[in-house]
């Protein structure tokens, strides 16, 4: 009751502060989209909006997914060795069969296949996730060499570039894929007896062990969940180029780490959500557009994104301060 | 920081494989050499290109030379350990560099021991354009100057643009944090600049990748649909700006699309008239030639102490070429010396 009573008080003044806090990465959203809008004609079209949401296809599922690994108190520094294996993969499968569809349905596989194992390693090895992926990331980016050698595979195979290059009802496939993962993760974290075990695993393991859920049960589905979007994104990815190499995806896990806590999503797990992830990949998508439709100083642009990351992270700090 | 653990495992890799050379030459018959080639990244394909050109040149010169490729993993500090332990207990004979970043490797000279260093592709010194020799110890540079190849390719694109005003260009560099793309921006700003008729558009970033080009070019053409030129300093991603021309319903080969490198596919698509131009490398033969310096310098003859990378090539195939150029007699079979 008095809990109740406390978090009713809390919610009670709306005070603008904590609105900024649980919504500063819209806020920023909306201004850069209306700064950008004023600036440049050629930003706020139609076919810039599909390109911006085309383009990022692949980072958006990623963060999407990555969200149940960091609301679960998770870390999954993987990812990006997971797409490259599941790119080369795909692009070997392809060229080696000559079918697109087999090649392309192998990419998630691959890709769930790997996240098993690093939800196994985690939950009975009792490996914490930071150190366990850190582990796993070499061994993936190693085994993606080992299959191409180190070299490039070029697909020349008909009907491969479709799912990446493709669309449906004048909008890209992939941006379609995007939607559609999109929705169903975030219902199934938020609308889900799953999602709520994801939630109660990450503010404490022990206290859900105890009140019966199966913490470790929940790790492993969520590097499942993690490794699937990776092997999603590679392959929109390498469909879209036509070849997969070892080197596919450098930097992308951090990229999605970084977009699901400027969302607002803790770092420390319990909190967070999968809307809050994609905004944050849209908002550092945003400015590399912007610099690239306005002909800025390309040298300029990790300066601009690392300010906004700062402002944002400043005014969730300011609204926590506050509340 | 996914680099990192490919830095620990590349420093891992560089002292195994160094160990054995911890007492040095005991392991070297007479007449045979020890080589280090330390690729600024063994996983490259271009680096990969110049190390079989390394051992197709020895055995060309007939010499039994025992090659060790180390992976510097894209790092300048992975590359300069491994230097520094390849000329102190690795007991090589001689060391050839593809370096990550030529600056920051002059860092490592002078060696501990007098071992002959060819570096092949970027000079190692403080002047990204300066072939000469400019740290004690490296005895030849096999390269062509950045400034001078940019500039080159900024003049295809004059020609292009002659009969067009305005004639707009858009440019596609690797990494603006790298000296060398920056003095090739410079180069290509510098040669477009002096003709009042030709307007860069937009500069972008393509980080030497395909994907990250795609990106970058797409956002570009958001602003400059009407462009006539795609000037790229490479080949991966004057592919991407072609994806990017493509999804934009715009036909490639109606834009004059070039870039750096020779990989097979650029070559493949400059024959096919989808690319107008291209800036072709021989990896391979600028291996064997720099072998060649090497072999030279441990056998105690002359070093040459600059080779022009763009003569190295095959008879017969200019390193600027075009579909004309290809379809000459001595280049109708030249594929390209890589692909990446």
């Amino acid at each position: 009751m008095t809990a109740i009573t406390a978090e009713t008080q809390r919610k009670a003044p709306v005070r603008p502060l904590l609105l900024a806090k649980d919504h500063a990465v819209l806020i920023l959203l909306a201004a850069v989209v209306v700064w950008l809008s004023v600036a440049s004609p050629a930003f706020f079209t139609s076919a810039n909006i599909l390109n911006i949401l085309n383009q990022n296809a692949p980072l958006a599922i990623i963060a999407a997914a990555g969200t149940f690994v960091i609301v679960s108190g998770n870390f999954d520094l993987s990812t990006a060795s997971i797409f490259a294996v599941a790119s080369v993969c795909a692009a070997w499968l392809a060229v080696e069969t000559g079918n697109p569809l087999l090649a392309l349905v192998a990419a998630p596989v691959v890709g769930m296949v790997l996240g098993a194992l690093n939800g196994l390693v985690v939950a009975s090895l009792r490996i914490h996730s930071f150190l366990a992926t850190l582990a796993s990331s070499m061994v993936y980016s190693a085994l993606a060499v080992l299959i191409t050698g180190g070299a490039l595979i070029t697909v020349d195979v008909d009907g491969f570039a479709d799912f990446g290059r493709g669309s449906f009802l004048g909008v890209f496939i992939p941006v379609w894929v995007l939607a559609a993962v999109v929705a169903a993760l975030w219902f199934l974290l938020s609308g889900t007896v799953f999602g709520r075990h994801v939630f109660a695993t990450g503010g404490n393991a022990e206290a859900a062990e105890l009140s019966g859920i199966r913490a470790d049960r929940v790790k492993v589905l969520v590097f499942v969940l993690s490794g699937l979007a990776a092997g999603i994104a590679a392959a929109i990815a390498v469909s879209r180029i036509s070849s997969g190499q070892p080197q596919a995806g450098a930097g992308m896990e951090l990229q999605a780490i970084a977009a699901i806590i400027l969302g607002g999503t803790s770092i420390h797990g319990g909190v967070g959500a999968v809307w809050r992830s994609v905004a944050g990949v849209f908002l550092i998508a945003l400015v590399g557009n912007g610099f690239d439709i306005m002909n800025f100083n390309p040298q300029l642009k990790d300066l601009v994104t690392g300010l906004i990351i700062l402002a944002a992270v400043a005014l969730a700090a300011v609204g926590r301060r506050r509340r | 920081m996914r680099q990192t653990p490919g830095k620990v495992l590349a420093v891992v890799a560089g002292v195994v494989v160094l160990a054995p050379g911890c007492a040095p030459d005991t392991s070297t018959a007479e007449g045979e050499y020890r080589v280090a080639v330390l690729a600024a990244s063994a996983q490259n394909g271009y680096n990969q290109a110049v190390y079989d050109g390394v051992v197709a040149g020895a055995e060309e010169l007939g010499l039994t030379v025992d090659v060790k490729i180390l992976d510097g993993g894209f790092d300048s500090t992975t590359q300069l350990s491994q230097l520094q332990t390849a000329a102190t207990v690795g007991g090589y004979d001689g060391v050839i560099v593809v370096p990550h970043d030529g600056p920051s490797l002059a860092g490592a000279f002078p060696l501990a021991n007098s071992v002959p260093v060819i570096t092949v592709l970027n000079p190692i010194g403080p002047d990204v354009d300066d072939m000469e020799p400019q740290v004690e110890g490296v005895v030849s540079t096999v390269a062509v100057p950045p400034s001078d190849a940019a500039a080159r390719q900024a003049e295809g694109v004059v020609d292009h643009c002659a009969d067009l005003d305005p004639c707009k260009v858009t440019l596609v560099v690797g990494d603006l944090s790298s000296p060398l793309d920056i003095a090739r921006r410079d180069a290509y700003r510098g040669v477009l600049g002096e003709h009042a008729n030709i307007e860069v558009v937009s500069t972008v970033e393509g980080n030497y990748d395909r994907y990250q080009s795609l990106t970058a070019v797409s956002n570009s053409l958001q602003s400059n649909r009407d462009v006539d030129v795609i000037l790229a300093s490479a080949d991966q991603m004057t592919l991407g700006a072609e994806l990017a021309l493509e999804n934009a319903g715009i036909a490639p080969e109606s834009v004059y699309l070039t870039g750096g490198g020779g990989t097979t596919e650029a070559v493949r698509a400059v024959r096919e008239g989808r690319w107008t131009a291209n800036y072709l490398n021989f990896p391979v033969s600028m291996g064997a030639a720099a072998m060649e310096q090497l072999a030279n310098a441990m056998t105690g003859r002359p070093v040459e102490t600059v080779v022009n990378a763009d003569t190295v090539g095959p008879e017969g195939v200019e390193p600027y070429a075009t579909r004309e150029t290809l379809a000459g007699p001595e280049a109708e079979d030249f594929t390209g010396e890589w692909n990446g």
